[in-house]
């Protein structure tokens, strides 16, 4: 029976019924051309070989499944962590539908952002009409406090000029001339999303800082005892977010968060939409010139801003997305250093829970080789918790790694004797995680959501640790970051090795014997 | 006097417990219930000893008769392993209520005992009463006997409510309830001169599973292992066996001894804890079976196999002598007595600092300087500060023990190894010991440790509670020394017998005003050593000592 309208199937039920079981295999039969099973069969395990292994790393030009992010994304991400902004994207309109589905896919929240909706017209003339009207259309119809611009790849191209465009927009009357309109411009071709948002961060804090492109004098930097913290481009933001605060002000840190995406993307559902919510204040992005400090969680989300922010007489601190002890230790000491704060016994406390934590479960963790793939400072900060469980973190991957990053991973490696085995690959993709994996077997692999195929492949069972997660919900509502993120990451690893033993033990009669209530 | 105090007071009588032999009759009619401290942290109770006891026998209904509380909280608790049936795992209680408590829950029991032979028709159900029902008057006995004739199948009376007393005394019990009720009760298909019982072996993690395939391939026949992994038919049919071998642990000696004497099948304690008790064991049942009739030529065979098996062993421990080379382990092994583990350790290169000998006989003590020479850390009954010093004086890498002491180790920021029972790793055999020794490297070198050991940075060591303890205890120990009659009176306050609260002084002076020499008149005057009898060692030590100090004093 096909579908039914008393009894409706969905599609994981649906399409086993025989009868299109029965269509899908004449459809290949007939029109498909189908290899010999045996033939596809023999390629397939060719694939997994290390003869192959080596033609894929020989690979050149061709990138298959990469582990990266556009530009544009990482703007859009900067741009919506400011009061009432509202992210323009100069160029063509479909990448900003991406960018929006993307990341409501992974936050479950909507993401407003708007675009120039540049057409072929555009892309032969320029794009100044486009930005003119875009900009005032955006300013009556969405009410901003301010307007971040970043560009597609198709602005970039025919070199659109922001600084200029958006100036001849204020004189046309688009928006008031003493209006907010920070810029970067973020061409996909150049870097990944932790570029894009490197340069809109880095546009933002220039325009309040240097004069707002040269309309207003340059402001003087009174030092004071604050300190700014920048999160990078961070999957957990929501979670990650509320727990620096929370640890901030219970040291008593007086501080401005530049860039903070934590309310935005996790609104209450109360009736009421709200298309901007939470934010750094645009007072607070400009007096954050007067600070001490300026701390990046993310060091490699953060070059150019960092330095553009040391320029102006910060001390600047850089981490690599710190997840443990060790890294929390350091990060919570550069803190308190700066700020003269001590670290108050509730957190050494939740130091020691974690440490506890770690000591009754580690067995389990110990010894077992992970492989990780992600954004290069993600993979620091678990590569080096994963040493500090005694785990190995056999292979780490990101595509969007560089050289610089690569050594420092190979430094991380060095500093423990269980890094010896391990291998960093900067630039490459998740076909070559594929050999990786099938050439060189790990216990368990940490990836985004695009790691389930690799799962399937190969059978490494993934743990779903990075950005985007599309296919579980809200775990980025929980933080990774501090003692208690570390407490997160801890469990989310544990889990999925107890399911895993759960699951090698569970044949009735065959394998249960090790089925056990306690582990 | 009804039953079940007639078997408790049969248990106590138990002639092949050594402990029960040290002691005057009327001591010994008191039992060796050790009266609970109220106010203590005591252990489990005798239903809990009956029910990890016989609970790995895999193919019969396990049904727990009382409050959800009995069965609830102890629910596949045990990682006892079997190789066939899973019906023991399942929970089967008759979850009684406050009717069943005003009215009687027989009638409950008896509809419980019909469901499970109706659903499941397993060989048996074994049914154990909980103090509830004990209480209310819910006689299980008679419940058994009417289900037992009504559905023509073996239905069994564990009697053992929780109020009678410690875990231990449950695991006898739980003895004498197969022994009263099936073993005996079916004969084996068919016998062989090879065929031998294992008592007190439970199976956990499926250690034994590493030493029966040795067996088998000298062609001896497990008969029937009790419990471990073991079958209704075969406990049942366990009397045709020509050797039986009691497993290290105590727990299940009237079972043994009584075999012996009911059915003449003799019996030896061994261990397969260790690569020399292994071979020890393997040895002592050639020679049990050989003496009973067996050809001569498997003494031969065995000794083929213990020498192959050693040979791999050591060959596998090998490569880790460079990686524990200058490690020191602290054994805190309760009541597991396997020199053969420390020798083995030691072989592995590992340095021993210290052993707990809170259950150990005077002889055991010998063998501890013997094989760790004469300065070999003996610990007793120790507080928790106590043993935290002696961990960090002792600068130990590793202490290996049970569950209960590894928050302990946590607080003292040593690695800690897992051997008792809830461990997840089976120990057992030749290959158990090269797996021990492999889990041993494991714990030495896993990084949290370090992490464990740091305190945090922003911290002021000098104020941590580790050192605050520490420095008090140096306190205390330099006033004593400054003060001749305090440290005296510290001395003599050191408890000797736990039961009876009996101090080191009252015993010195109870001998030098008395002029006693033995165990037995220091038991009369002073009451030591007439609770469980685990200081008999002590007082042995402490008569020596005394003795020696009065002959130099005479001199």
């Amino acid at each position: 029976m096909t579908q039914n309208a008393e009894h409706v199937l969905d599609h994981f039920e649906l399409f086993r019924g025989p009868e299109y079981q029965q269509m899908l295999a004449n459809k290949k039969k007939m029109f498909e051309n189908p290899h010999d099973p045996a033939e596809v069969e023999r390629v397939r395990d060719w694939t997994k070989t290390q003869e192959y292994r080596e033609k894929n790393f020989a690979r050149e030009a061709l990138t298959v499944n990469p582990s990266k992010a556009c530009q544009p994304l990482g703007a859009v991400f900067a741009a919506v962590g400011f009061e009432g902004t509202i992210p323009f994207v100069h160029g063509s309109q479909g990448c900003v539908a991406y960018y929006r589905s993307h990341f409501s896919r992974h936050f479950k929240e909507p993401t407003s952002c708007v675009s120039s909706s540049m057409t072929e017209d555009a892309a032969v003339f320029g794009g100044l009409n486009n930005m003119i009207d875009g900009l005032a259309n955006t300013y009556s119809t969405y009410k901003p406090k301010m307007i971040a611009v970043s560009t597609t790849c198709m602005a970039e191209v025919i070199g659109d000029d922001l600084n200029a465009f958006i100036k001849t927009a204020k004189e046309k009357g688009s928006v008031p001339a003493e209006y907010d309109v920070p810029f970067a411009h973020t061409p996909a071709f150049v870097g990944s999303h932790i570029t894009g948002y490197d340069n809109v961060m880095k546009g933002i804090i220039e325009h309040f800082w240097d004069g707002k492109a040269g309309t207003e004098p340059k402001l003087e930097r009174t030092p004071n005892g604050k300190i700014n913290f920048i999160g990078g481009f961070d999957g957990y933001t929501v979670g990650n977010m509320r727990e620096i605060k929370r640890l901030f002000d219970l040291m008593g840190v007086e501080y401005t968060i530049l860039g903070d995406n934590s309310d935005v993307w996790d609104t209450p559902t109360d009736g009421e939409f709200r298309m901007y919510d939470g934010g750094t204040t645009l007072e607070d992005a400009a007096l954050a010139i007067n600070a001490k400090a300026t701390i990046s969680m993310q060091e490699y989300c953060t070059e150019k801003t960092l330095a553009l922010v040391a320029e102006h007489g910060h001390e600047v601190h850089a981490f690599n997305h710190p997840v443990g002890v060790t890294a929390t230790d350091d990060f919570l000491m550069a803190v308190s250093r700066i700020t003269g704060k001590e670290i108050p016994e509730e957190i050494t406390r939740e130091r020691g829970r974690l440490v506890d934590a770690m000591a009754d479960s580690s067995a389990h963790i110990h010894g077992k080789k992970f492989a990780i793939y992600g954004d290069p400072d993600l993979c620091l900060g678990l590569a080096a918790f994963l040493l500090e469980l005694g785990a190995e973190p056999t292979h780490v991957l990101a595509t969007n790694g560089s050289k610089a990053w690569a050594n420092k991973v190979q430094a991380l490696f060095d500093s423990s004797p269980f890094g010896a085995n391990c291998h960093v690959y900067a630039g490459k993709d998740l076909w070559h995680m594929r050999s990786l994996l099938f050439t060189e077997p790990v216990d368990f692999l940490i990836g985004n959501t695009y790691g389930k195929y690799l799962e399937r492949d190969t059978g490494t069972p993934l743990i779903r640790i990075g950005f985007p997660i599309f296919d579980r919900h809200h775990h980025h509502r929980y933080p990774v970051w501090g003692y208690q993120g570390g407490m997160k990451v801890l469990v989310t690893i544990l889990d999925k090795i107890f399911d895993e033993i759960d699951r090698s033990t569970n044949v009735p009669g065959k394998t249960d014997f090790s089925f056990d209530i306690i582990r | 006097m009804n039953s079940l105090s007639a078997t408790i007071q049969d248990v106590f009588n138990e002639p092949g417990c050594g402990k029960n032999a040290n002691k005057s009759d009327a001591e010994r009619k008191k039992g060796c219930t050790k009266q609970l401290q109220p106010g203590g942290a005591a252990g489990g109770c005798a239903f809990d000893g009956a029910k990890i006891a016989l609970q790995p026998i895999t193919d019969v209904a396990h049904l727990v008769h009382g409050p959800i509380a009995c069965e609830g909280n102890s629910w596949d608790n045990r990682g006892a392993k079997s190789s066939g049936s899973n019906l023991w795992r399942t929970s089967f209680t008759t979850d009684i209520n406050e009717t069943d408590i005003v009215f009687g829950g027989e009638k409950r029991l008896y509809k419980a005992i019909k469901e499970i032979i109706d659903k499941y028709d397993p060989p048996a159900v074994f049914v154990y009463q909980t103090c509830v029902p004990a209480m209310t008057g819910d006689d299980i006995n008679a419940v058994c006997k009417a289900a037992s004739i009504k559905f023509d199948k073996p239905v069994i009376p564990i009697n053992a409510p929780g109020f009678v007393g410690p875990k231990n005394l449950g695991n006898k019990l739980a003895g004498e309830a197969i022994l009263d009720h099936v073993i005996g009760t079916r004969e084996p298909e068919y016998t062989t001169l090879y065929d031998i019982n294992i008592i007190g072996e439970y199976n956990l993690s499926g250690e034994f599973w590493q030493v029966k395939p040795l067996l088998d391939e000298l062609g001896i026949r497990i008969l029937a292992c009790i419990s471990g992994d073991g079958k209704y038919r075969e406990i049942a049919s366990s009397h045709r066996a020509r050797a039986a071998m009691m497993v290290c642990s105590k727990a299940m000696i009237n079972v043994a001894r009584k075999m012996e004497e009911r059915y003449g099948i003799p019996f030896f304690e061994g261990s397969f804890y260790g690569i020399e008790d292994s071979s020890d064991s393997l040895r002592e049942i050639s020679r049990m079976l050989v003496e009973r009739g067996a050809p001569d030529e498997l003494i031969g065979r065995t000794e083929a196999v213990i020498a192959r098996e050693e040979k791999k062993a050591w060959a596998a421990i090998e490569p880790y002598k460079p990686r524990f080379k200058g490690k020191k382990v602290l054994l805190i092994t309760g009541g597991v007595k396997s020199w053969s583990v420390v020798a083995a350790l030691q072989e592995a290169g590992l340095q021993l600092v210290g052993t707990s000998v809170k259950k150990s006989t005077k002889e055991d003590k010998e063998r501890i300087k013997e094989i760790m020479g004469q300065d070999a850390h003996m610990i007793e009954d120790m507080t928790p500060r106590e043993m935290y010093k002696m961990l960090k004086d002792a600068q130990a890498d590793i202490m290996l023990s049970g569950g209960r002491s590894q928050f302990i180790a946590l607080k003292a920021a040593m690695p800690w190894l897992d051997i008792n029972q809830e461990r997840h790793h089976a120990y057992m055999g030749y290959v158990g010991m090269v797996e021990l020794v492999r889990q041993i490297d494991k714990a030495l070198y896993n990084p949290v440790w370090e992490q464990v050991r740091k305190p945090a940075p922003w911290d002021n060591p000098a104020e941590n509670w580790q050192n605050r303890a520490m420095a008090q205890m140096d306190e205390e120990a330099v006033a004593l020394a400054a003060d001749p009659v305090r440290a005296e009176e510290a001395r003599r306050a050191k408890i000797i017998c736990n039961c009876k609260g009996v101090d080191l002084g009252t015993i010195e002076d109870a001998v030098a005003t008395n002029g006693l020499t033995t165990e037995t008149q220091l038991r009369e005057h002073t009451s030591a050593m007439s609770g469980c009898g685990i200081c008999t060692s002590r007082v042995t030590d402490v008569l020596a000592n005394l003795s020696v100090r009065l002959a130099m004093a005479a001199e």
